[in-house]
C-alpha cells in the first residue's frame, strides 16, 4: 500500500507539481510592477537569458541533476516522452525567467551582470560538480544576482534616496559617481522576483535526476543508486563495496557478536 | 492506468498554462482587472461601458476633452472599439486645434487614435453617423484633417489662416 501510495506521489510530482512549478516560475520571472502607476510590466526574456539558460541546461546535465538519456528514451511511451519533454521544456523556460527575474533591465548593470553570469556559468562547465553542490552553487548564483539586484541597486537607483545611496554619498562625498541607469519598480517587484526564485529552487530540488518508470517503480531509490554505482570509475566502486560489507557486517555483529571478527578479517583481505 | 491519465493530464494542464503565459505576456495586461478585460477580447464577449461612453460625449459636448477622453478610455479600456476611439481622436483634435497654430502632441495622438480605430473598424472603413455635433463623420476626414495640422506649409503663414473655422 505504502509502495502504491509513494508511487502515485511521485507520478503527481513529476507530471503535475514539476510543470506547474516551472512554468509558474516562467510566469512571474519577467513579471514587474510599475513604480508610478503599479502596472504590471512583462518582460519576454531577453536572448541573453536564452544563452545562459542553455548554459544552465548544460551544466544540470553534467552535474547529473537531469540525466537527459533516461528522460527522453525510446524505451519509453510516446505519452512518457511528451511529458518529460514539456517537464524539461518548462524547466528551461523557468532558468531564462530566473535569470531575467535578477537580471536588470537596461543600462551597464545588465551587461556587466550578464557578463558575470556568463562567465561563471562557462567556467563551471569545466569544473566537477555533483547534483548536490550544483544545487548549492546556483542556489548562491541566484541568491548574490538577487540581493545586488533588487536590494543593493534598487537602493542606490531609489529616487527618494535609499539607505546604500545615503551611504555612498557619507563615503563618496566630493565625488561624483555619476547616476545609476537602472529601472525603478515597486518594492513588490522584489517579493515577486523572491518568490520566483525561490519557486525556481524549489523545482531543481524536487527534480528526480531520472524519471521512474514501471519497471522500477517498487524500488526507484535503489534503481538509482544501482545506476549510480555502475557509472562509478572503478577505484570508487571498490570503496562502495567496502563501505556496504563492513555495514553489512556490523548488523551480523550485532546478531551474533561471535561471527564479526573472523568475518570482516576475510572481508579486508578480499577488498585489499 | 493510473498513471496515463495523470500523465495525460499533466500534458493538457502543461499545454493549457504554457499557452497562458504565452497570452499574458502578448496582451500586456496592465493589473488583474485587465486580465478580465483581455479574456472577454480573446473569447468575443466584450462590450464598451454604455453609460461611461453617453457621460464622456455630454463632457465632449461642453468641450471638456480631456475629461471626455478620459471617461471614454474607462468606458473602453481594452481599446478595441472603433467609435470610442474615433471619438477620443476627435476630442485630441478639438483640443488641440487653434486659429493660429495647433498643438503638435496632441494631434500626434489624435492620429495615433484614429489609426487604431481605422484597423479595428470592419474594411477600415468607420463613419458616426448619430451625432449631429460632429461636423467630421469619417474616421478618413477625420484623419486627413490631423495629418494636415502636422505639415509644414507655405500656408501655415497665410494671414487667412485666421479666419478658418474648426471643425
Amino acid at each position: 500500500m505504502n509502495a502504491r501510495l509513494r508511487s502515485r506521489n511521485r507520478a503527481l510530482v513529476r507530471y503535475l507539481l514539476l510543470p506547474t512549478i516551472f512554468l509558474a516560475v516562467a510566469l512571474l520571472g519577467g513579471l514587474r510592477v510599475g513604480a508610478q502607476t503599479r502596472a504590471f510590466v512583462f518582460i519576454a526574456p531577453p536572448l541573453v537569458t536564452l544563452v545562459l539558460a542553455t548554459l544552465l541546461m548544460l551544466l544540470l546535465v553534467r552535474g547529473r541533476l537531469i540525466e537527459i538519456a533516461r528522460w527522453l528514451s525510446s524505451e519509453h511511451a510516446a505519452l512518457s516522452n511528451v511529458s518529460h519533454a514539456l517537464t524539461l521544456g518548462a524547466l528551461f523556460f523557468a532558468s531564462a525567467q530566473a535569470f531575467n527575474s535578477v537580471l536588470p533591465e537596461r543600462g551597464l548593470m545588465r551587461w556587466m551582470f550578464s557578463f558575470f553570469f556568463l562567465w561563471t556559468l562557462w567556467n563551471n562547465q569545466f569544473s566537477s560538480f555533483n547534483a548536490l553542490r550544483l544545487l548549492r552553487s546556483l542556489a548562491a548564483l541566484f541568491g548574490t544576482a538577487f540581493v545586488l539586484k533588487h536590494m543593493l541597486l534598487a537602493s542606490l537607483a531609489a529616487p527618494d534616496g535609499g539607505w546604500l545611496k545615503r551611504l555612498a554619498g557619507v563615503v563618496l562625498e566630493g565625488i561624483t559617481a555619476g547616476s545609476i541607469d537602472v529601472e525603478q519598480f515597486a518594492p513588490a517587484t522584489g517579493y515577486i522576483s523572491f518568490l520566483t526564485l525561490a519557486l525556481y529552487v524549489a523545482g531543481l530540488i524536487l527534480l528526480p535526476p531520472a524519471p521512474n518508470n514501471g519497471d522500477d517503480k517498487d524500488a526507484p531509490r535503489a534503481a538509482e543508486i544501482v545506476h549510480s554505482f555502475e557509472r562509478l570509475p572503478p577505484p570508487e566502486q571498490a570503496i562502495v563495496r567496502q563501505s556496504i560489507l563492513l555495514a553489512a557486517q556490523l548488523r551480523a555483529a550485532d546478531a551474533s557478536p561471535d561471527a564479526l571478527e573472523t568475518d570482516s578479517n576475510r572481508n579486508f583481505i578480499e577488498v585489499d | 492506468m493510473r498513471h496515463k491519465l495523470l500523465q495525460s493530464v499533466g500534458i493538457a494542464w502543461t499545454i493549457i498554462f504554457a499557452a497562458l503565459i504565452i497570452w499574458l505576456y502578448a496582451t500586456e495586461p496592465r493589473s488583474v482587472g485587465d486580465i478580465g478585460t483581455r479574456a472577454r477580447v480573446a473569447v468575443g464577449t466584450y462590450e464598451i461601458d454604455r453609460a461611461r461612453f453617453d457621460a464622456a460625449r455630454e463632457l465632449f459636448r461642453r468641450e471638456q476633452y480631456r475629461a471626455a477622453r478620459d471617461e471614454w478610455m474607462r468606458a473602453d479600456p481594452a481599446a478595441r472599439d472603433p467609435q470610442t476611439q474615433f471619438y477620443i481622436a476627435y476630442a485630441f483634435y478639438r483640443e488641440g486645434w487653434g486659429r493660429a497654430y495647433n498643438d503638435d502632441a496632441l494631434f500626434r495622438q489624435g492620429l495615433e487614435t484614429i489609426n487604431r480605430a481605422i484597423a479595428l473598424a470592419p474594411d477600415g472603413a468607420l463613419n458616426v453617423e448619430d451625432d449631429a455635433d460632429l461636423k467630421m463623420r469619417a474616421a478618413a476626414e477625420l484623419k486627413a484633417e490631423l495629418e494636415n495640422g502636422l505639415e509644414r506649409t507655405a500656408s501655415d503663414f497665410s494671414p487667412l489662416k485666421l479666419f478658418r473655422e474648426r471643425k
